[in-house]
């Protein structure tokens, strides 16, 4: 658990991922981009999670949602179901070594994205195989860096 | 009482889900959103806005003078080509008034530049800069310099957006340029191919034939290029033939767009159908 927490860097960091998640960088491997709002939820809920629940991730999502033209709601219930099962796991998280701690990452974005992909289906979305789980691969891959930087410019700021 | 929460947060979730897309109810709440977004659409562009600033610093001067003069070579060449418009428009519209018809050629247009693409990979959306503070509305036709590029199907106070053709769940009706056969194409979610539907096996059509917009669902004006039939594939038996065809607008590379505005005049036009029916 953080010992304090920086309101700036929260509301930077969510900027910042909002940014990311519609912008085309990098060209070309649109499909393997990181969930960047997914891992903010993640990593607040997991360092602060008196502070940050499930209301705040549901509010984010809620952004995603109008950014993406998904259905409102969708991604908000996706990203409030991310922040309850770290709010359930957090205690053990701590425990782990990274690489299980990426194993958690994958899984619980992993829940969010078949989630939405599933709420897209029924709205008739397009059917394309597992292709849909990649940004949750892709986000458990960089876990260990982007929470050693968040730490680190939490730990400069706050 | 995380557990509570989650539950609420479902509930709440399920009537938005609900609200959206069975009663249409939230596009003001959408909409108010999007444009407290706005300096997120703005900050995703900015790193191509801040690329053509840099390579702007580094043109030299003659690079500048050469572009100049190949821009006035080819203003040239299409302000002669708008001069035989400008002779066979009004000829039209006359030949349109002897015939008692309303329908006048001139449509209004104003520039728009691409500032987002969405994110999801699998709906073919684009973000443009001009809103509602610019007069646009949910439905309008967008055009490149080379054909039809989809509608408008979201506004916000200064962005828009557009779905293009060849997204898998838009439409638009097309009639072939050589004989005026109707048809409807439909996107694939693939944006090098369209798909010509409930064409019969007898109808008169061949590869390469242009596809240009009907106006018949009312939505899109009519004219415009859309599509260039590229394969035709005749199964015996079947119905319809399926044919596949190849949008003309450059869909995944046009930076600026052009916005329609249906034509300012309202002269009445259920006459002019009354008229049609007699």
């Amino acid at each position: 658990m953080l010992s304090v927490i920086s309101y700036p860097v929260f509301v930077l960091s969510v900027i910042v991922s909002l940014v990311l998640s519609i912008s085309l960088f990098p060209v070309g491997w649109f499909e393997f981009r990181p969930e960047w709002l997914g891992l903010i939820v993640f990593y607040w809920t997991f360092r602060a999670p008196a502070q940050f629940g499930v209301l705040f991730a549901w509010c984010l999502g809620l952004l995603l949602d109008v950014l993406e033209a998904t259905p409102l709601g969708v991604n908000a219930l996706g990203m409030a179901l991310v922040a309850f099962l770290v709010l359930t796991i957090h205690q053990r998280l701590r425990m782990y070594p990274w690489p299980q701690q990426c194993l958690m990452v994958f899984l619980l974005l992993g829940i969010n994205q078949m989630l939405v992909h599933f709420l897209k289906q029924v709205f008739g979305g397009e059917d394309a195989g597992f292709s849909y789980l990649w940004p949750a691969l892709t986000s458990a891959l960089i876990w260990p860096v982007f929470s050693i930087l968040m730490d680190n410019i939490n730990r400069k700021l706050g | 009482m995380p557990g509570l929460r989650l539950l609420l947060v479902i509930i709440v979730s399920a009537a938005l889900i609900v609200a959206d897309q069975q009663f249409d109810r939230l596009a003001p709440v959408r909409s108010t959103l999007a444009t407290g977004l706005t300096p997120v659409h703005w900050l995703g562009n900015a790193p191509y806005q801040f690329s053509d600033w840099v390579s702007g610093l580094f043109t030299t001067r003659e690079d500048v003078k050469q572009e100049n003069e190949d821009l006035k070579v080819r203003l040239l060449i299409l302000e002669r080509r708008a001069l035989k418009y400008a002779a066979l428009a009004s000829e039209n519209n006359e030949l349109r008034r002897l015939m008692n018809s309303s329908e006048l050629l001139d449509d209004r247009v104003i520039v728009s530049e691409v500032v987002g693409v969405s994110p999801d990979p699998y709906s073919h959306e684009i973000i443009i800069n001009k809103g509602r503070s610019d007069g646009l509305q949910v439905g309008q036709a967008i055009l490149d310099a080379y054909g039809l590029v989809g509608q408008v199907v979201q506004t916000s106070q200064v962005t828009s957006r557009v779905l293009l053709v060849s997204d898998s769940s838009h439409a638009v009706p097309v009639e072939v340029v050589r004989n005026g056969l109707r048809a409807i194409l439909l996107g694939t979610g693939d944006s090098g191919a369209l798909d010509l539907v409930h064409v019969p096996d007898t109808a008169d059509i061949r590869e390469g034939d242009l596809l240009v917009s009907s106006g018949l669902g009312g939505r899109f004006p009519r004219g415009y290029p859309v599509a260039e039939v590229s394969l035709i594939n005749k199964e015996p038996g079947e119905p319809f033939v399926s044919i596949q065809a190849q949008p003309k607008a450059k869909l995944n590379q046009s930076r600026l767009v052009l916005v329609v505005f249906p034509p300012l005049d309202n002269t009445p036009t259920t006459e002019s159908a009354q008229e049609g029916q007699d």
